[in-house]
Parts: structure tokens; C-alpha cells; sequence
């Protein structure tokens, strides 16, 4: 078993390899591919057409957006005050921009 | 369990009848009623004429949120429309979809939709993916001291650290697959629902790591 | 605007070439070679540009200016197709409006904010509504589905008994979440006002959000 443990120390960082550099939300334009981070300030179900919905609003520092995912009702670790990554490319709606169906990477508090 | 398997080709039909020789009540949907001799004739499960994506023709295959849906019809489109109806509309847990096109899987990956993609042993990924608890590994050392197995996160588990399992399962988590990508984890990389993990552990142990990610709290009737 | 159709059958041809007409920039896409060959060699619609491809790949769409474009209609024959193109436009592109075609009504359902919907058009449906307003004045006709499903045009042709006729918009007692868009009358449109008086043989087209069209029927029809 002792075989397969890691070193202690070995890595400090959380995000694997694969995440992008997040852009501050304020910087983020629409219809571009983008990564932001931030954390989650507000969570609904937001059901249309018979059809469930849970949307999401990110805030850092610059601003806030919101991630939309169609047909679902939770997502596992998405909770309130969670610190989130989401990927994708937003349209802009009224004065914010909104991911829709996005990739997404928790990030430890 | 049932399981709904639509598409009644060569994976499906060999999807079915594995299903059917084991204690799983197994229906197979297909919009042609020529492809059901590809089950022979000492099939054990039931076949259905119907398009896979209909919400009636799932209620009378008797979808309920405890059955396990495998959409492997030979159309992306297709699978792809049977799997969200199947989880968004019938609250299906075990769902799969066979993707050709692996551009599209990893964007289907994001609706939460497990995808595998065409190749020849499709079927045995299929099954895995349906019957989580069937521990088939990836591989197993010559010495038979290790195996690496493939798990799926299921929600339950998300936000656990990879050092948590590792540390519960006393193995390694060596690959991540998330929304079709692959990546090499870190051990303070959070697991989220969906990934796919492949770990190395002690043979044997699979039961560890199954613990650890509450697989074992699933229930699969 | 620019605007891209998949699907180059009869209902993509007339679109694109209405559209290319009104000066905006359309790109027509569709998987059978013969026809992209043959729109190309003849040039019609006037134009319009052609492509050859599967517009159901991010590849594809991002190849002809998805990225761009200001509209996607998914205008085949094939339902799955439709819906994944709207999935795919809405999602990985960011296409502010997404329009797509049901050629099965017993779809319907899927066409919304799902797949990326933001208008659904069945063809049969119309075609029915259409059929059923040159044979039935005074019943509730239900046009167009827009927005995901949030909001229904539908039309009403004043039969004799109507309970409107001959009173003013404001005192027909029409819910909130409804609106008269449009009074077509012997051909032409009346642009309806507060103080609009309704008569008999009217077609009153209306917008309706949530769940009021029961109210609106009673009111328009009795």
C-alpha cells in the first residue's frame, strides 16, 4: 500500500493542469471562449417550459455572471459560497453576461 | 434493475444479451422490427418497435429513476436526445451514450451525460457504465498485486480532494477524465459528479475505493 | 445580419433567399452534395453562400462563422438534427437567436431553452393552424411558439358572437401577461391602440405569456 502514497509536499495547487487562466469577469467579452472564476452568490431552479433549470451567479472582484445548465435540478458540489471555475462562451443578457451548459471546476475555499 | 437498451444493432444486441443471461430485466427498443434478429431466438428479455427519444414509447418500456438507459442506436443525434430525455425528463441515474464523433462527446460530457465512444470493445464499456458495481478492470499487473479500475463520480462524491480517496482506497488516482479531456490530477485536485477516474489499487480492494466515493450507497433496483 | 440556415430543402431555399433578399448575409449549409452542387452551379438563391458539411459539428459551425453569426435557423428535415444544431449554436457559439423547425409535432416538447430554442416553428402545426383559420372563424389559433415556450402568438378571426366586437382594446378585459400585437382588417393592418374598436371579421393577433390563453380565448371568442 505505502507503494502508492504521494510524498507529502509534493504539489500545493488544487486546479489539474487542464484548467485555463480565469479572466477577470469584468474583461470578459461576450461570445468569446473564457474561463472565469469566482464564487457562487446565488443558486436557483429556474424551470421553463416544464423542463428544469438550475442557474447560478459567479462573483469576483470585477463583476458577476450567471451559468445556466438546462435539465438539471443540482449538480454535485455546486452549492452556495462555493469558490467555482466556469468555462464556456456567454451571451450577454441585459447587463450580464450568462454561460450556458458551461465546463466547470471547484475550487477548494 | 431495468434496463432500456434503444438501438438493436451490433453493441445493442450484444449489450442485451449479456444483460438478459444475468438477473437484470432487460427491453430492447428499435424503430425497425428487423433488428431483433440480431437477438436470436432464445432471448430472454423484450423487444419494443419505437422511437427511442418518445416519451410514451419509454413509459411503456417501463422507464422509472432506478432503471439504467443505454442509448446505442448509430446515430450521434439520436443518443443523444434519448440520454437527456432519459435523465431530464424520466430522472434517470445510469445513463450512457455511444458518441462516433469524440468533438460532440465532450460537449455531451458537460450536459452530465456519460458518453462512450465507438470502438470495438464498446460493449464491455457500455455494461461497465451501466453496472457500476461490476468491478471489470482496465488492467492488471502480471504480479496480481495491483489492479486499475475505472470509476464514474457520482454526485455524492463531488468536491472530495483525490487525496481523500486515495488515502480511503489506498490506491492512486493516475488519470482524470473530465468532460472529455484527460488530466493528470493533483492530490488537492477536487473530484466533481461525472469525472472518470482511473485508480490504481491494491487488487482485490476495489471495494475500498467504491466506499469511498459512496458507490456503494447507489441503489441500482 | 448575418445569418446562417442548415438545411437547403425547400423551406431553406425560400428563407435564405427572402433573407439575402432584405440585405442580410446568409449562408446556407446542408449535407447532400447534389445540392449544394446544384445551388452552386446555379446560383440560387442569389447571393447566397454555400457549404457543404454536417452543420450538427463544432467544427463545421465554426468553420462557416457561427462565432458570428446573429442568427442560426435549423431549418431540416430531421428533428435531431435541428435540436442539436440549436444545442450546439446556443452553447458553444453563443448565437443570441436560435430558430428551429419541428417536423414532428409529437417533438414539440424538446423545443425550447433545452436545446437552445428560441423559437420553435412547426411546420405542420402552421400549415394546420393555417388550414383551420380559412375553415373555422372565431375559434383560437395558436401560431408561433417563441422564446423556449414562454410566449405563444396566436390569432383569432371575430365570428358574429364574439363578446368584443364593436368594444374598445382597453374594456376587453385582456389579462396582463397578453398583448394585441396586430388587428388585420380588409387586408390591412391596424396598428392597435387603447381606444382600437374591434369588429367582426377581424383577425386579432396576439401575444400571450404565461398561462392566460383560457382568459384570452374568453374574451376574443366567449
Amino acid at each position: 500500500m505505502s507503494l502508492l502514497r504521494r510524498k507529502k509536499g509534493d504539489e500545493k495547487s488544487v486546479e489539474p493542469d487542464s484548467m485555463p487562466v480565469a479572466t477577470p469577469i469584468n474583461e470578459a467579452t461576450p461570445r468569446q471562449q473564457v474561463c472565469v472564476c469566482g464564487k457562487i452568490t446565488r443558486m436557483t431552479a429556474r424551470p421553463t417550459a416544464g423542463q428544469p433549470a438550475l442557474a447560478i451567479l459567479v462573483s469576483d472582484a470585477t463583476g458577476t455572471v450567471s451559468a445556466v445548465w438546462t435539465g438539471r435540478r443540482e449538480i454535485g458540489g455546486v452549492t452556495l459560497g462555493r469558490r467555482i471555475a466556469i468555462t464556456g462562451v456567454p451571451v450577454i443578457r441585459g447587463e450580464q453576461l450568462e454561460f450556458t451548459n458551461p465546463g466547470y471546476t471547484l475550487l477548494s475555499r | 434493475m431495468h434496463v432500456i437498451v434503444v438501438g438493436c444493432g451490433r453493441v445493442g444486441s450484444e449489450v442485451a444479451l449479456n444483460l438478459a443471461s444475468t438477473e437484470h430485466d432487460v427491453i430492447v427498443i428499435d424503430r425497425k422490427v428487423e433488428s431483433f434478429r440480431r437477438l436470436g431466438d432464445d432471448f430472454k428479455g423484450t423487444t419494443m418497435v419505437g422511437v427511442g427519444f418518445d416519451r410514451d414509447v419509454l413509459t411503456e418500456a417501463g422507464i422509472t429513476p432506478s432503471s439504467a438507459v443505454a442509448a446505442v442506436t448509430s446515430g450521434d443525434n439520436s443518443n443523444i436526445l434519448i440520454a437527456r430525455v432519459a435523465r431530464e425528463t424520466f430522472g434517470v441515474k445510469h445513463v450512457v451514450a455511444r458518441i462516433y464523433d469524440p468533438r460532440r462527446a465532450s460537449i455531451y460530457e458537460r450536459l452530465g451525460i456519460a458518453t462512450v465512444a465507438s470502438v470495438a470493445w464498446t460493449s464491455a464499456r457500455v455494461l461497465r457504465h451501466l453496472l457500476a458495481s461490476e468491478s471489470t478492470p482496465d488492467w492488471i499487473d502480471p504480479s496480481a498485486r495491483f489492479t486499475i479500475i475505472e470509476r464514474r463520480v457520482p454526485a455524492a462524491a463531488a468536491g472530495m480532494t483525490v487525496d481523500h480517496v486515495e488515502t480511503s482506497s489506498e490506491g492512486r488516482v493516475v488519470v482524470l477524465g473530465r468532460f472529455g479531456t484527460a488530466s493528470i490530477p493533483t492530490s488537492g485536485t477536487l473530484l466533481q459528479e461525472d469525472d472518470v477516474i482511473h485508480v490504481v489499487v491494491p487488487a482485490e480492494q476495489a471495494a475500498l475505493l467504491d466506499q469511498a466515493l459512496h458507490l456503494t450507497e447507489e441503489s441500482h433496483r | 445580419m448575418n445569418v446562417i440556415i442548415a438545411g437547403a430543402g425547400s423551406v431553406g431555399r425560400y428563407m435564405a433567399g427572402q433573407l439575402q433578399n432584405s440585405g442580410h448575409d446568409v449562408t446556407l449549409i446542408d449535407n447532400d452534395s447534389t445540392i449544394v452542387a446544384q445551388g452552386r452551379a446555379t446560383r440560387t438563391p442569389v447571393g447566397v453562400t454555400w457549404y457543404l458539411g454536417d452543420a450538427c459539428e463544432v467544427a463545421t459551425l465554426t468553420a462557416i462563422g457561427a462565432a458570428k453569426a446573429d442568427v442560426v435557423a435549423a431549418v431540416t428535415g430531421d428533428d435531431e438534427d435541428n435540436l442539436v444544431v440549436s444545442l450546439l449554436s446556443k452553447q458553444e457559439f453563443a448565437v443570441p437567436r436560435v430558430l428551429a423547425r419541428v417536423n414532428n409535432p409529437k417533438n414539440e416538447w424538446m423545443f425550447n431553452d433545452m436545446w437552445g430554442v428560441d423559437i420553435a416553428v412547426s411546420t405542420p402545426h402552421l400549415l394546420t393552424a393555417l388550414v383551420e383559420e380559412a375553415v373555422t372563424v372565431g375559434s383560437f389559433v395558436r401560431l408561433l411558439s417563441l422564446e423556449g415556450g414562454k410566449a405563444r402568438l396566436a390569432e383569432v378571426t371575430l365570428a358574429a358572437g364574439s363578446p368584443a366586437i364593436a368594444k374598445e382594446l382597453t374594456d376587453l378585459g385582456l389579462p396582463r401577461e397578453s398583448t394585441v400585437v396586430a388587428v388585420l382588417r380588409d387586408g390591412h393592418v391596424v396598428v392597435p391602440r387603447g381606444d382600437t374598436v374591434l369588429h367582426q371579421g377581424d383577425e386579432v393577433l396576439v401575444l400571450v405569456t404565461g398561462g392566460v390563453e383560457d382568459d384570452v380565448r374568453r374574451a376574443l371568442v366567449g
